[in-house]
């Protein structure tokens, strides 16, 4: 019988609906718009978060970096090595690479120089590393070869050159394999090209081996950082905590207060940067929702309107045995039809604005279920709400003074 | 006489209190009507025969007194439980037919039995027998709008009958209608009670009232005679 009178109730609202379709429709678009900048605002923020965690994990996968000198707070996973002050040594790089939690491990020094080719001349940034380099960054060579172990082994003067620096120095139109460049006056012969990154300081560096940069470029025996590929997600934290026991043995110190290096970890920056994509995403969907009550209202307003143009009408069902349950029934399903078919409506609209965004904005968005669940129930929400207080104003209406309404 | 009596009011009062001043409405009404008649309640504007029929159409509750219709006590019942009373116990005709414009013939003939929890199919078989009653074969996907004066009010008439209540209770069913349709409409109450219906007809126009079958008039909140036209008392 309940159930029967809630779909007499929604027959009713849809006719009602029907009747006024300018009007409803109008209605029903502050819960569209409210509903769609949901949808399309939480993927845009979504999209965001994805963006940014993607570039971090271009940087390699599992990545920690062991860092000369100290820092305070959350430590940087990308940071500019050519003003430290190297404290790091062959000997801590073998030692990492002993470590059972660890796969891979690269020494990285860098400076900025003059590279010089034939009569052109720029400034790059020279970066001295070893062989495991292109698998811990993942970045890898396009043409040619990345230096070996024996070339790091027999310092080499060889150089696996940028995309951009390939273009700038050498020139589209030469082969840089096997062209010898100058790099503060000391030769190199390219032996490689990385593959673009998209990114103009990553593709303008130019790699030679550690021992070569060392030895012939910046002096001394220590470098400023090494790069770490722990064996696993899972186990990233342990290996960090590994890897400090580890050098705090070798450089003989006590705690990390006071130690000349610090580890970075993939996890720690990742996890920021999620908490500031995250909170990006409650912010603009938090915006959305005010406007999905602003919505709410708009629904309310129309139907207090529609509640008192159509109190004779009201009259005359209470009069033919309507009970006041029944016409809070029809009203407050009236207006739940208009805020979720609004709602809906806007669930599209939102769906499709995030489609154009990512198809032609060049703009990462990612349409969340959660979002359309969310958007969903809101407008449902919406509807009970703001359509409550009209229907039952419409409910206790007197059927007599209703009656003789003009 | 009591027992059988479908409405049966009892020292019935109705007062509204207007700030200092209490207006009496109905001020001590008691008045038997049983199965088959044809009453007419008779009175000038402002006599209270509007509250006496919003009483007896359960639309409103007295101040003071008993009123069973069928049987059944009223007073002190929730709106949910009137409701329920009004769409079983009693058809409504009103002057100004009220219909709902936006429903057609047959849908607005259907209202009541909506109400009542009939299935759709039943519902529909209904009111086309009541539409077919009342001569509108043909006319059930009209709107309002679209009907005469006279049609309009014998789709409102369908609706009446359309859950078979105990009483019809026609306010002016002839107000609005000119002398030609409301005589016809007239007619057609005369034939709904040969064939049994009880019909309560709430007039000011003397012409109107002296058609039914016994004529209660009402001054001042109070039955001042209860004749028999042309016949004795």
């Amino acid at each position: 019988m309940r159930l029967n009178a809630a779909r007499e109730s929604v027959g009713m609202a849809l006719r009602s609906i029907r009747s006024s379709a300018g009007r409803s429709f109008l209605t029903t678009l502050g819960v569209l718009i409210g509903a769609g900048s949901l949808i399309a605002l939480t993927a845009l923020g979504n999209g965001a978060s994805r963006a940014v965690e993607e570039s971090l994990k271009s940087l390699g996968a599992n990545l920690l970096i062991v860092y000369s000198g100290q820092v305070k707070g959350p430590a940087l996973v990308r940071r500019s090595l050519s003003n430290i002050v190297p404290t790091l040594t062959a000997e801590d790089l073998k030692a990492i690479r002993g470590l059972a939690l660890i796969r891979l491990a690269a020494p990285e020094s860098s400076m900025n120089a003059q590279a010089k080719f034939e009569n052109r001349n720029i400034s790059a940034s020279i970066v001295g590393t070893d062989w495991s380099y292109p698998e811990i960054r993942n970045f890898h060579p396009a043409v040619g070869e990345f230096f070996g172990e024996s070339d790091v082994e027999t310092r080499r003067m060889v150089a696996a050159i940028g995309s951009k620096v390939a273009i700038d120095l050498i020139g589209a139109d030469l082969d840089p394999l096997g062209q010898r460049i100058r790099i503060n006056g000391q030769p190199f012969t390219v032996v490689a090209v990385m593959q673009s990154k998209g990114n103009d300081t990553t593709d303008a560096q130019i790699f030679v081996p550690i021992s070569s940069y060392l030895r012939s470029l910046s002096g001394g025996l220590r470098f400023a950082a090494i790069d770490v590929q722990a064996a696993g997600m899972a186990t990233m934290r342990e290996a960090q905590y590994a890897i400090q026991d580890e050098l705090l043995r070798l450089h003989d110190q006590p705690s990390m207060d006071s130690a000349d290096f610090y580890v970075a970890n993939q996890l720690d920056v990742l996890g920021a940067a999620q908490g500031t994509a995250n909170t990006f995403t409650i912010l603009l969907g938090g915006i959305a929702a005010i406007s999905l009550v602003v919505g709410g209202i708009g629904i309310m307003n129309i139907m207090l309107v529609s509640v008192t143009e159509r109190t004779r009408e009201i009259g005359v069902r209470m009069a033919l045995g309507a009970k006041p349950g029944d016409v809070l029934l029809q009203f407050l399903v009236e207006a739940v039809v208009l805020s979720v078919s609004g709602g809906v409506l806007g669930i599209i609209a939102g769906v499709t604005a995030s489609w154009a965004f990512s198809r032609f904005g060049g703009m990462a968005a990612l349409v969340s279920a959660e979002s359309i669940v969310l958007a969903f129930s809101f407008s449902l929400v919406t509807g009970l709400f703001f359509g409550g207080y009209p229907a039952y104003r419409a409910s206790r209406l007197d059927p007599i003074a209703a009656l003789r309404y003009e | 006489m009591g027992l059988d009596a479908i409405i049966e009011l009892r020292g019935i009062r109705r007062h509204y209190v207007m700030g200092p001043t209490t207006v009496r409405a109905v001020d001590g009404v008691s008045l038997d009507i049983h199965a088959g008649e044809f009453v007419a309640i008779i009175g000038p504007s402002g006599s209270g025969k509007t509250s006496l029929m919003n009483i007896i159409g359960c639309l409103d509750t007295p101040t003071e007194g008993s009123y069973r219709i069928a049987g059944e006590p009223v007073e002190g019942l929730s709106r949910g439980r009137l409701a329920e009373i009004r769409n079983r116990a009693i058809g409504f005709i009103f002057q100004n037919f009220n219909l709902l414009p936006r429903l057609d013939a047959l849908e607005n003939v259907e209202l009541p039995l909506v109400y009542a929890g009939i299935s759709k199919r039943e519902r529909k078989a209904r009111a086309l027998s009541m539409l077919a009653k009342v001569g509108l074969e043909g006319r059930e996907g009209h709107l309002p709008a679209e009907l005469s004066g006279g049609q309009r009010q014998r789709v409102a008439i369908a609706r009446a009958l359309a859950g078979s209540p105990a009483v019809l209770l026609a306010d002016e069913p002839t107000g609005a209608l000119d002398t030609r349709t409301g005589a016809e409409i007239m007619e057609m109450f005369h034939a709904l009670n040969a064939e049994g219906s009880t019909i309560i007809l709430v007039t000011h126009d003397m012409g109107v009232a002296r058609q039914a079958r016994r004529v209660v008039h009402i001054l001042d909140g109070g039955v001042v005679a209860d004749e028999i036209p042309g016949g004795a008392a």
